[in-house]
């Protein structure tokens, strides 16, 4: 019994520490690689402006697993007794759609492309289901980018 | 048209508040939550279980374990007294007590389900009287009479399946342990009401029986004693049988409010009793 609490508590604090570790560290990149690709627009129209001189059109995408860790799930869990909003899991989205659009971006960017059109994103979770499991979540980001024409 | 990326800011698809606020802040109002349930579900359970026939409490008692206790002269001696302090006490008709003697050195004796009573070879040989074993053997009757026995498995079982529900085990499994324990002539734990309740049920038989009172606080100034003279190791007695300080007290006011002789001829447990314990 108290075995049982004193490995949960452990867990806790693991799980606490190095989430919030990983999740500054992660705020941290995106935020500078956000600044970085500042330039590579990205649109969720479907259709680029008609006077847009197009030479080349692809499929790019961005793809990004993200683990909860203990601490979020044990919060989310009590959250999921009284209901509201589970702030714990929102940073967790925030960042994974975040990292998605710039990995997108970033082979937009290999690519030579200027701007991304008809962005969407996929959300999926892992572990749907599985009892017992540390959920992860997948999110995929995937737009058409767009090379302009040298005049 | 035209078109831009504006620079997004932080923090908009997020919430600022401290994560460990937000758990401090859930696992305090679920506690309380759980705690409230908790006792709402145990209220409940109580007053359910004393409303199960004796005969079905009989029954469970003897799904788990031997009950037809050893035969010892000791214990043929314990039953005697019990059976007038029973008959005393006016149980109901089905209701039958049966004493256990353990020769074991533990100083303690308990009641517990299908009308058990047991009492440790450690209690007896610190009993100076009769008049004072029965004062034990009375309020272990008494509890058996007001069927807190059946009332603490039934909360236990409640607070059990509760837990078990919010931990995810499930509830067979929960009340089996529970009844499972309950069952092996172990000892339950009793509120403070319900030792006070027995307390006083047994007081009134114990002056049917002797005629008078005296005796009826020996158990308990006799192991205060041994608990100040032990204070690392406190006789078994105490944890089952807590506050001795304010029972004194309280069967003191019982005697002076029903003008029950306080002092009388304390009757000597038999030479033959004693003889057989010092072989013990």
């Amino acid at each position: 019994m108290y075995i049982d609490l004193i490995v949960v508590v452990i867990l806790l604090i693991l799980g606490y520490g190095f989430g919030r570790h990983a999740e500054r560290r992660h705020y941290q990149s995106i935020i500078r690689r956000e600044k970085e690709m500042q330039g590579m627009l990205t649109f969720s129209t479907k259709m680029p402006p008609q006077d847009l001189r197009i030479s080349n059109a692809r499929l790019v995408g961005g793809n990004v697993v993200i683990s909860v860790d203990y601490f979020k799930r044990f919060v989310s869990g009590l959250r999921g007794l009284i209901g509201g909003r589970m702030k714990t899991y929102e940073t967790l989205l925030d960042r994974a759609r975040r990292e998605a659009i710039l990995r997108m971006k970033a082979e937009a960017q290999e690519l030579g492309a200027g701007m991304i059109f008809n962005v969407k994103m996929e959300t999926a979770s892992i572990s749907k289901g599985a009892k017992d499991a540390i959920g992860s979540v997948e999110v995929y980001a995937y737009g058409t980018a767009i090379t302009l024409a040298s005049r | 048209m035209k078109f831009s990326n504006p620079k997004i800011p932080e923090g908009i698809n997020t919430s600022p508040d401290h994560p460990l606020k937000e758990f401090a802040w859930l696992l305090g109002s679920v506690s309380l939550l759980i705690i409230t349930v908790i006792s709402v579900l145990g209220l409940m359970a109580e007053f359910l279980a004393a409303r199960i026939p004796f005969s079905y409490e009989m029954e469970l008692a003897g799904r788990f374990t031997e009950t037809t206790p050893d035969p010892s002269p000791a214990r043929d001696y314990l039953q005697d007294i019990a059976d007038r302090l029973a008959a005393a006490q006016d149980l109901p008709g089905d209701m039958k007590i049966t004493v256990h003697y353990a020769d074991d050195e533990v100083a303690n004796a308990f009641a517990t389900l299908g009308g058990h009573v047991v009492i440790y070879r450690g209690l007896l040989e610190k009993m100076k009287s009769e008049n004072a074993l029965a004062m034990v053997l009375s309020h272990e009757i008494a509890h058996i009479k007001h069927r807190h026995p059946v009332v603490a498995l039934g909360r236990g079982v409640a607070v059990g399946i509760a837990l078990g529900a919010l931990t995810g085990v499930s509830a067979n499994v929960v009340a089996d342990r529970v009844i499972g324990n309950a069952g092996t002539l172990t000892a339950l734990g009793f509120s403070r009401s319900q030792e006070s309740e027995a307390d006083a049920t047994a007081l009134s038989a114990l002056v049917t029986v002797y005629g008078h009172a005296n005796g009826s606080t020996d158990v308990f100034r006799t192991f205060m004693e041994i608990g100040r003279s032990q204070p690392l190791n406190p006789p078994e007695f105490l944890s089952t049988h807590p506050n001795p300080e304010n029972r004194i007290e309280s069967i003191a006011e019982q005697i002076a409010d029903h003008d029950w002789q306080p002092i009388g001829t304390l009757t000597p447990i038999p030479t033959a009793v004693i003889e057989l314990l010092e072989i013990d």
